[in-house]
């Protein structure tokens, strides 16, 4: 039996990409952690000290969180969930041959392309209650007589907000799902139509299943990212009106920012195991698959 | 093998070859520290790292120009380096204070009172008291000041220079008054019937063209507030008294009565602004950092007055302040800088030319200041001016608390009793 000689330099090649990513991934999720087990608060700093699960304790007792996190469930759930189902028609019509394609492909694009800061400020601006746009072209439409404030009542709030995270996920679906359509081959839709099937059955039977893969990584980098997202709900509305747009990103953000560090970061570590627990059959099943 | 052992020696070699590289320099460095530290000892030369924000680039000139002139006419040796920073939105006292636990910080910076807990509970700042003092220009700003310093500080002392003030009034439009038939309001009562009657259907069709006034309930909305709050006898200290809760009352009622913008529960400023320069309120409040802009909108229709007293009076004062920080080796150096621009020429040069309401005595009786009404109204309100109480809480009270609790009792959510407590709670008793 040959003996395989033990090579060091493949190690010795990989070693500062380690490091770096040790230094700025896995050590601030450890302090982050050990923090989430502290009085962490730089308020009070003489005050800081190791206090076991009581931060979590404080969370589960705290309705701002439990609002916070039926809020991100619902972010998540229709914001992904309708970015899905229009990034998909979408990409079917961009799949199409029509005169501009490339054209339209592009523009498709622009919500994607804009920073969440931007959106947040203009859809701010778009719904406003007083100058929006929207209330303007829906009272010149004669649908609404009266402005509706949007972003400034509960019961209109997290819906408009929400609205805005659909439009801008949208292409990132929409590319994904092109791509993934690209893929598939022509001649399985051939040997579909020579045994007469018709185009939702084609959609069905090949177009869907070929593209499995790519939505299922397509909707995991998304909930993953909308609910990790701060830019635009901070920006439309900093969470309110009475916290009704308030998810678990937001609030962690909110008590990050007021320095109470050792609470945001039981939240966020909180929120990291809800996510790990989406992530982690997806990674299981495709390990496996390997 | 051979080629991977001659290329290990080979990163051995450079690596140590730039340590020794790094060492040489270091040491170079080393002695020329040392060398200018005997200089300035010798010569009395000493160069102060200054950290601020400015609000546009007019302001940057501004502030380089003031420091120019400092480095020129100071008889100490002093030179002042001045580092700009963004504001962004209050995230400038994060940086400073990130840096300065660090090990990185200034020796002097402008500073905001709301950041003063955090630096003074990390031992960050010197402590003014004696400096001012044996200072000569110590009664040329009003005492009040002082104590809001102090209270700031939550300690007797003084942890922060007094630089320039913005203290919030009411904004209004003569026209609008004049058809509302209405007189400028010198009681907290006349201010609210003021609110009711200048809210106006001016073209007949039912809904409200010109709202009264233009409240702010989004973050920094507690400012105006407050005046409701003390002008009915509350206070920051008990939000869940009872005359607290009748200037939430009243507040609320403005609201439910359609006297203010019906999306008055997220207006920030930009709203607030927006509304009064485009005719849609009548009455707005804030300081003098938006009169260019509003005399440029309306020319002469549009003047100030002071919030008017109930049973009690109180505004909003806005502050920029310079602080020195502990770890500076020249303490004395810095405090002829930050009083400097307390009241010498820096004083004036800032004010005038940034419209700040300047805390020297002697540079408010400039006729600058004193023939330019909305200046004059801030100087008027300064006596009964304050801050919110600067407590570990104030900060997420101010961003978080506030803006929630308020939309909450705006739209029926919680009752003003169960809002109050809330607040009370949320700054007073965590």
């Amino acid at each position: 039996m040959i003996r395989k000689k033990f090579n060091i330099w493949p190690y010795l090649l990989i070693a500062p990409a380690l490091l770096i990513v040790t230094f700025v991934v896995f050590l601030p999720v450890i302090e982050a952690i050990f923090m989430s087990f502290q009085q962490y608060d730089l308020r009070r700093p003489d005050q800081i000290a190791y206090i076991g699960f009581m931060n979590f304790a404080e969370m589960f007792s705290d309705p701002v969180f439990w609002q916070a996190l039926k809020n991100t469930v619902i972010w998540v759930v229709f914001g992904v969930g309708l970015q899905f189902v229009f990034g998909f028609l979408l990409a079917l019509l961009l799949n199409q041959q029509f005169k501009g394609r490339g054209v339209v492909r592009a523009v498709s694009l622009i919500p994607w392309a804009t920073p969440g800061v931007l959106i947040g400020l203009m859809w701010k601006w778009i719904y406003d209650g007083s100058y929006g746009v929207l209330n303007d072209l829906l009272m010149k439409l004669g649908l609404i007589d009266q402005p509706i404030i949007f972003l400034s009542q509960t019961s209109t709030a997290f819906g408009s907000v929400i609205v805005t995270i659909i439009w801008q996920g949208i292409p990132f679906f929409a590319i994904m799902i092109l791509a993934g359509l690209q893929a598939i081959s022509t001649e399985m839709y051939e040997a579909a139509d020579i045994d007469g099937a018709t185009r939702l059955q084609k959609l069905w039977r090949i177009t869907i299943p070929s593209l499995k893969n790519v939505i299922f990584i397509t909707i995991l980098l998304r909930v993953i990212w909308v609910a990790n997202s701060v830019d635009i709900i901070h920006n439309m509305t900093g969470g309110g009106p009475s916290y009704s747009t308030q998810t678990l990103s937001v609030y962690i953000f909110n008590k990050a920012t007021v320095l109470d560090l050792g609470y945001s970061s039981s939240m966020a570590l909180f929120l990291m195991l809800m996510l790990a627990i989406v992530a982690i059959p997806y990674l299981r099943n495709s390990f496996k698959e390997r | 093998m051979k080629k991977i052992t001659s290329l290990l020696v080979l990163f051995i070699l450079s690596m140590v070859l730039m340590a020794c590289t790094a060492s040489i320099n270091s040491s170079e460095g080393t002695t020329t520290d040392e060398d200018n530290s005997n200089e300035s000892d010798s010569d009395g030369e000493v160069t102060l790292n200054y950290w601020y924000w400015a609000d546009n680039s007019e302001y940057s000139q501004l502030m380089q120009d003031i420091i120019t002139e400092f480095n020129e006419t100071n008889d100490k040796g002093i030179t002042v380096v001045g580092e700009e920073y963004p504001w962004d939105g209050g995230g400038y006292s994060d940086t400073l204070f990130t840096a300065a636990m660090g090990g990185g910080g200034p020796d002097v910076a402008a500073f905001k009172l709301t950041a003063t807990p955090l630096f003074t509970a990390n031992n960050l700042l010197v402590n003014l008291d004696q400096f001012i003092n044996d200072w000569e220009d110590k009664d040329d700003i009003e005492e009040n000041l002082y104590d809001v310093m102090r209270d700031a500080s939550g300690t007797d002392s003084i942890y922060v220079m007094p630089w320039n003030t913005q203290i919030l009034y009411v904004y209004y439009r003569p026209s609008i008054f004049e058809e509302a038939g209405i007189e400028v309001p010198t009681t907290y009562e006349e201010f609210l019937k003021a609110v009711e009657k200048t809210t106006m259907d001016t073209d007949g069709d039912g809904t409200t063209d010109i709202y009264g006034f233009g409240m702010r309930g989004a973050t920094g909305g507690h400012e105006p507030w407050g005046s409701f709050i003390y002008a009915r006898g509350g206070n920051f200290e008990d939000l869940s008294s009872e005359e607290a809760k009748q200037g939430m009352q009243d507040f609320v009622d403005l609201y439910s009565g359609g006297f203010v913008p019906p999306t008055a529960t997220t207006d920030g400023f930009n709203e607030i602004i927006a509304n009064f320069k485009s005719g849609r309120t009548a009455m707005t409040i804030h300081h003098t950092g938006s009169a260019a802009e509003m005399i440029e909108t309306f020319g002469e229709d549009v003047s100030a007055f002071p919030f008017p007293g109930g049973e009690g009076q109180w505004t909003s004062m806005g502050d920029t302040n310079n602080v020195i920080f502990e770890s500076t080796e020249h303490k004395e150096a810095a405090f002829e800088w930050v009083s400097y621009l307390a009241t010498g020429k820096g004083q004036e040069d800032w004010n005038v030319a940034t419209g700040n309401v300047p805390v020297s005595k002697t540079v408010q009786e400039l006729d600058f200041f004193q023939d330019d009404d909305f200046m004059r109204v801030s100087i008027e309100s300064m006596p009964y001016a304050g801050i919110v109480p600067i407590k570990d809480t104030t900060t997420e009270w101010i961003n978080v608390a506030w803006p929630n609790t308020i939309s909450s009792a705006l739209l029926g959510d919680q009752s003003v009793e169960e809002a109050m407590d809330s607040l009370q709670k949320a700054l007073n008793e965590k």
